[in-house]
């Protein structure tokens, strides 16, 4: 699944604007940014499920996955408020700049799961890298058969993207299923963890795939669920995230087993996980 | 094949050095201990010094760099990013073939990819090599186990066999050949590749024992460290004597884990630098938040180990990733060098057959 990505910005990073900042939950916020030269930003073509390498000036580099979709929506990150640099970004207002390298990393599928049912299931933040196939995948809705989405978070104040989740429940075609750990005053969805929404939503099994992403523990019930449905481990997908410096297979701070995440993921199948070796 | 006086190396050297910025072994003056490093004055170079205490790659990938700059005017939202200039020719004087093999797995690592690193790179084009052959081995060595040594196969632009008072000199490049004809070298005779094959046979049968012993029980450790039988235990017993000192790294010529930091300078400037990192040091893998997915200590281990000696590793290098040039056994304060590791795994393995 590995080779370069064409056009990418590999070695110095193109400078780009913040346009805007949004609060999302705690300690979550989103960056929406441009290419200070329109070139750099027609030339920055992405596929859903790659990430980036961003520099916070004075600050250092971080790895971020990116959530928007390859057509027709905003560039965005959203980061949480967690080490040294995303303090620093978080920092950061319109007008500021920081800078972009990439993309790197192979993306989820999109053109070999045309035809098949697409189940998402994402905990916590874990939505972010999952937005960018969500938005994608309904773009070209007529092209996929079943598609699902079950989120969910500790409590309501920690889903993200609450005013996309309000376009998608109103989306024809899209069964979405948002759940929140604890009952609280005024929520009328579904109470418990994410894994146990799998039977609820009646998951389709043949002709099907799942993208999987959240906390070890969240992903870990999800998977023998969805096992357990009956999904073949290749149909899984999961993204994984580590330390990285450079994101282009040198540094190797990201090795998993025999793989790279920054080259051979981030993505991967929950076949190729069992035999990674590592934990994930 | 072209011969020359032992006496006429530094003429060689010198030649160079009105191209290139110069480098070989030397010997540190308080201690004689031989490194390489960086020369001034070609009459420094000691061709018959035993292998340099530390690889050449700091020459390719130094120990800390800085690869880019920026200014960044947070009240006027600006940013200016300025790539280094790291292009100066270099020659490698005197490179004996176990780091020769390691400059050119660092060359398929770095260049051969899925993408090129452009600092590396920066630093490999324009390079001459003059590569030397080991006509007795030294006593760490064990390049004849993993096929990288003594005498050097390819890579370089001059290769030299020391054959008494003089040089058996080969030229392996357009540039070594120039170079040859620059220093009016005489032509070896018919019976020239025969006696250098005879010098590198004579080296290759002085080998010690433990060494040559060891030879067919690289690639069957190999073969366990692939396909993951090696059992805990083992692994465990290797972590358990590490001290996480990344000693083994820094002196491995096949070591390149980079880590990449931002530092400030003065005057509104940002160095982004980047130095030698080690699979071995606990913060190799933690994330921000603390989360660190690697085990403690054998995991670790196991992940160096496996670098050097696995298939899937080898296929990025075109060999293993281990030269035989017996630094890491050296340096290691816990007795778990590659070569002591592979003698650790070839007990496991015997132990078991006899069961």
């Amino acid at each position: 699944m590995s080779g370069a990505n064409p056009g990418a910005i590999v070695t110095v990073p193109a400078i780009a604007v913040v346009d805007e900042v949004r609060d999302e939950i705690e300690d979550v916020r989103t960056f929406y940014f441009s290419f200070e030269d329109p070139a750099v930003g027609r030339d920055f073509r992405v596929k859903s499920g790659q990430f980036i390498m961003c520099t916070v000036f004075g600050a250092g580099e971080f790895a971020v996955s990116l959530p928007f979709s390859p057509e027709n929506d905003r560039p965005h990150i959203s980061v949480r408020r967690v080490g040294k640099v995303t303090r620093a970004l978080h920092e950061l207002r319109a007008g500021d700049k920081i800078g972009v390298r990439g993309p790197f990393g192979n993306g989820f599928p999109f053109e070999s799961i045309k035809g098949k049912n697409v189940i998402y299931v994402a905990g916590g933040i874990g939505l972010i890298p999952l937005r960018s196939s969500i938005v994608h995948v309904l773009q070209h809705r007529p092209d996929f058969g079943r598609i699902i989405l079950i989120y969910g978070s500790k409590s309501s104040r920690e889903l993200m993207y609450r005013d996309m989740i309000e376009q998608w429940k109103a989306t024809e075609g899209f069964e979405t299923y948002f759940t929140i750990d604890r009952p609280e005053p005024g929520w009328t969805g579904p109470v418990g963890f994410v894994h146990t929404m799998v039977r609820p939503a009646d998951v389709p099994v043949e002709n099907t795939v799942a993208f999987v992403c959240g906390p070890p523990l969240m992903f870990n019930s999800v998977i023998k669920e969805l096992l357990a449905a009956g999904i073949k481990d290749e149909a899984i997908m999961s993204t994984l995230e580590r330390h990285m410096k450079c994101g282009i297979g040198k540094c190797q701070h990201c090795a998993i087993g025999r793989t790279l995440v920054c080259t051979d993921g981030p993505v991967y199948t929950y076949k190729q996980i069992k035999t990674l070796g590592e934990q994930i | 094949m072209y011969i020359m006086p032992k006496s006429q190396a530094r003429a060689l050297a010198a030649a160079l050095a009105e191209e290139y910025d110069l480098y070989g072994p030397v010997l540190r003056e308080a201690s004689g201990e031989p490194t390489f490093d960086r020369v001034e004055d070609p009459a420094a170079i000691r061709l018959e010094a035993a292998i340099p205490y530390n690889p050449p790659k700091s020459v390719v990938f130094p120990q800390a760099e800085r690869v880019l700059s920026y200014r960044y005017d947070r009240e006027a939202k600006k940013a200016v990013f300025v790539r280094d200039d790291l292009v100066r020719p270099k020659a490698l004087v005197g490179l004996r073939a176990c780091d020769l093999s390691g400059l050119l797995c660092l060359d398929r690592f770095y260049l051969g990819q899925d993408y090129v690193d452009e600092f590396y790179r920066d630093h490999r084009k324009r390079m001459f090599i003059v590569a030397n052959t080991c006509v007795r081995p030294f006593p760490q060595c064990f390049c004849v186990c993993t096929d990288s040594g003594p005498a050097p196969r390819e890579g370089f632009d001059v290769a030299l066999t020391a054959a008494g008072d003089d040089y058996l000199v080969e030229a392996g490049s357009e540039k070594g050949q120039a170079l040859t004809r620059r220093l009016g070298l005489k032509d070896a005779g018919p019976g020239a590749a025969a006696r250098r094959a005879a010098i590198v046979d004579a080296s290759i049968a002085s080998f010690d024992g433990a060494a040559m012993e060891n030879k067919a029980w690289i690639s069957r450790v190999m073969n366990r460290i692939t396909t993951g039988f090696i059992s805990n235990d083992v692994w465990e017993y290797i972590g358990d004597q590490c001290f996480e000192c990344g000693a083994c790294s820094f002196v491995c010529p096949t070591c390149s884990c980079f880590n990449v930091e931002d530092i400030d300078s003065r005057e509104g400037r940002t160095d982004r630098v980047r130095s030698w990192d080690s699979c071995s040091y606990e913060g190799y893998t933690r994330m921000a938040g603390e989360h660190n997915p690697r085990r403690p200590v054998e995991d670790r281990r196991n992940k160096r180990f496996f670098c050097k000696l696995s298939y899937s590793q080898s296929k990025k290098y075109l060999r293993p990733g281990c030269v035989g040039c017996g630094r890491c056994n050296r340096v290691c304060p816990g007795d778990i060098g590659i070569a002591n590791v592979v003698t650790y795994i070839r007990r496991e393995i015997t132990k078991a057959g006899a069961k």
